[in-house]
């Protein structure tokens, strides 16, 4: 990975194209003359509505997304051809599959959200400024009336809307491929009683929501890491590790004290959902978490991206 | 940081450097400063206790957690190798299912865990909030469950058929009555029985006796505001530092107890509510009915029947007729105490159970003068070479000593 120290040393100590830019871009964002209030709105909307037809036509989104809807099927595939698991081995709700195929997509999540989806996350997060620096189009998009703080805003909410989109994928694909492949019945819940497909398939659809929720102080970190560099790759790296070092720490008991604050520390809380009566406490608890994080590194990122010289 | 950042740039630069810190600092600080005073209305010990007693919570919801450093080592290495080889050598299924089952009740009993309770009347489930999974176990008048999610079992326990419980129940009450009207009949004309206040306060005598019981400071447990007992032994014998119980300064409910090794800082054991509410819970978190791929395992409780009853008793009037005084065989069915009050330590025979998992046991405990020993912060362990354990909340130092004497 790249750090960003040198990046911040060689983008001050590259020479200034000309006064002239530089005094224009350091002007015109946010503080700036603001236009009419009413065309603001409008004009954040339909920058994040282009931002999300960016993000979704890129082929690399794409690619992502099948690899992350490549885990069900694999499980679900190796479920069916070598049988039951046996209880209390692999990943937890491995040995439900063949019993009940709607067990897939939850046990997926369970396989994906250690590494698969920090990892991807991590790459559309860090890709957010830095990829337009790299590009050469970011000094076109802070020119625009539409400002740094909003573009910062914009450019999260595309990595949200990723996060939604990813976690989705893998419950529903987890579901479908289950519901082929094996028999589909009451869910069985962790406190050993059943419910209702129906409801069931609304938990697990709640234990997605739960595991986007998870990803967005991700995402925070990673747009911060983003307005650290011009090289996306760095700041796509530096946020996988970070997510990566996360979970060791809060594998290492000595540390304890240190846990609540990780961001990755209720990322395995989806399972309370499966309980009866359902926890939604460790849902709201989350998201508060991941607001905190959202809260602390989107402030971070907008310090850093509106004060920040933007050459490219 | 940027040294080129001004005018407008320098507030854009200050209110989130500045702002962000302070409204996470007041988001910490803020609840922190609505605990930090508790004052209620004062009470001694004698009224604390009886608050206590005279408290009636019958039905309460809420979430405990119980933080464990005994530095007891992983049990499962004697138990769970001895179930293995038992089930090997083809010991029956229910014995290994009911030690599965105890050595489960024994984890929780000194493990660390969040669980939810749930208590209305004469039903009660735990509710132990594993990561990806939960054992609970359901109370109910006439059954118990345990349920452990990652085993996908449940094992249901039941009161035998042909256990006496009214029997007992009505031998009991007949003992107590018996016992009053003795009493009663050697009291001094007009006089009458002790009141529960004279009772609690002889056995907070005796209590002192050993221990130091007082009031500590208020405190806030699980949002409510909370008296403080603290019992402190007055022997230095013993392990035992302290035992704090948080009671709860309104209905008297105790919401948190911790034990502190002596010499510690930190309880070496802790248990207590994070949140609690004492209104019902809804009816439907009592219910279990085992999901289809559960294995149901059904294990009867060991109530004696009436005639094993009728033998303890008896067995219980022999032993209440020999001499207190002499300490009983050593190498008799019954326990030898040694010392007293919080110094207690209790010897017993190990029946030569102790040969099959000696390797186990050779990993777990310490070679000590004549034996060999497991420390843990509150509680010793003394195996000695004649077979014979010698348990108690001493250092292994006084275990070896009654050890070497009661030769």
């Amino acid at each position: 990975m790249s750090s960003p120290e040198p990046d911040l040393d060689t983008g001050a100590a590259r020479p200034a194209p000309s006064p002239t830019v530089e005094r224009a871009e350091r002007e015109a964002p946010v503080s700036g003359p603001r236009p009419a209030p009413g065309s603001r709105p409008a004009l954040g909307l339909a920058l994040l509505g282009s931002e999300l037809v960016t993000l979704f036509r890129r082929w690399r989104t794409w690619a992502m997304l099948a690899a992350l809807a490549l885990i069900p099927i694999l499980i679900g595939i190796a479920i069916r051809l070598a049988g039951p698991a046996g209880p209390g081995r692999g990943p937890a709700f491995l040995d439900q599959i063949a019993g009940n195929g709607l067990f897939v997509g939850v046990t997926a999540l369970v396989v994906a959200t250690p590494l698969f989806l920090p990892l991807t996350v991590s790459v559309v997060a860090g890709d957010t400024i830095a990829g337009e620096a790299s590009l050469g189009t970011l000094r076109y998009l802070v020119i625009a009336p539409a400002g740094r703080i909003r573009l910062l805003v914009v450019k999260y909410l595309v990595a949200a809307a990723f996060c939604v989109a990813a976690a989705l994928t893998v419950v529903v694909v987890g579901t479908l491929v289950g519901w082929a492949l094996f028999p589909i019945g009451p869910v069985t819940l962790l406190s050993g009683g059943q419910i209702s497909v129906g409801e069931g398939l609304l938990r697990f659809l709640a234990i997605g929501a739960f595991v986007a929720v998870s990803m967005l102080g991700l995402s925070a970190i990673g747009l911060f890491a983003s307005t650290l560099t011009v090289v996306p790759v760095g700041a796509m790296a530096a946020t996988a590790i970070l997510a990566v070092t996360a979970q060791i720490v809060g594998a290492i008991p000595q540390l304890e004290w240190l846990h609540p604050f990780l961001f990755t520390d209720r990322w395995f809380d989806f399972a309370d959902l499966l309980r009866s009566p359902p926890s939604w406490e460790s849902f709201a608890d989350n998201a508060l978490l991941q607001g905190a994080y959202a809260v602390v590194f989107g402030g971070l990122a907008a310090w850093r991206f509106a004060t920040r010289d933007i050459l490219s | 940081m940027s040294p080129r950042a001004t005018g407008p740039n320098r507030a854009r630069v200050l209110v989130p450097a500045i702002g962000v810190p302070i409204a996470i600092a007041a988001a910490v600080l803020v609840p922190m400063q609505a605990t930090a005073a508790v004052d209620l209305p004062d009470k001694t010990v004698e009224e604390l206790l009886e608050f206590v007693e005279a408290s009636d919570v019958e039905s309460l919801s809420g979430t405990i957690e119980q933080r464990s450093e005994l530095g007891l080592p992983d049990l499962g290495a004697l138990t769970g190798g001895s179930s293995g080889g038992s089930a090997g050598s083809g010991g029956d299924e229910t014995d290994a299912a009911a030690s599965a089952a105890l050595e489960e009740l024994i984890a929780l009993a000194t493990g660390s865990f969040d669980a939810k309770v749930y208590l209305d009347d004469d039903r009660a489930r735990l509710q132990v909030l594993d990561r990806m999974a939960e054992r609970n176990v359901y109370l109910g008048p006439d059954e118990a469950w345990f349920v452990d999610s990652e085993t996908q079992t449940a094992t249901r326990l039941t009161v035998p058929a042909d256990a006496d419980l009214e029997g007992i129940e009505a031998d009991l009450r007949a003992k107590a009555d018996e016992a009053k009207a003795k009493a009663e009949a050697e009291l001094p004309e007009g006089a009458e029985l002790p009141t529960p206040q004279q009772l609690l306060d002889r056995a907070l005598e005796r209590l002192d006796e050993t221990t130091e019981v007082s009031v500590g400071t208020d405190g806030r447990v699980a949002g409510r505001d909370a008296y403080e007992l603290v019992l402190e032994p007055r022997t230095d014998e013993t392990l035992v530092g302290e035992i704090r119980v948080a009671i709860d300064g309104e209905n008297g409910a105790a919401l948190a107890a911790s034990v502190t090794a002596r010499g510690a800082s930190d309880p070496a054991f802790s248990t207590g509510f994070t949140d609690v509410s004492f209104a019902a819970p809804d009816a439907a978190v009592f219910a279990f009915e085992p999901a289809d791929g559960f294995t149901v395992t059904e294990q009867e409780l060991p109530i004696p029947s009436a005639e094993e009853w009728a033998q303890w008793q008896a067995d219980a009037e022999a032993r209440a007729e020999g001499d207190d005084g002499v300490a009983p065989d050593a190498h008799g069915d019954r326990p030898v105490v040694h010392g007293e009050g919080w110094a207690t330590v209790v010897e017993m025979d190990a029946e030569g159970g102790l040969a099959e998992a000696s390797a186990a046991l050779e990993a777990l405990t310490t070679p000590v003068d004549g034996g060999r020993a497991l420390q843990t912060s509150l509680l010793s362990v003394l195996l000695t070479d004649d077979g014979r354990v010698l348990a108690g909340s001493v250092p292994v130092d006084a275990l070896v000593e009654y050890a070497a004497s009661g030769r």
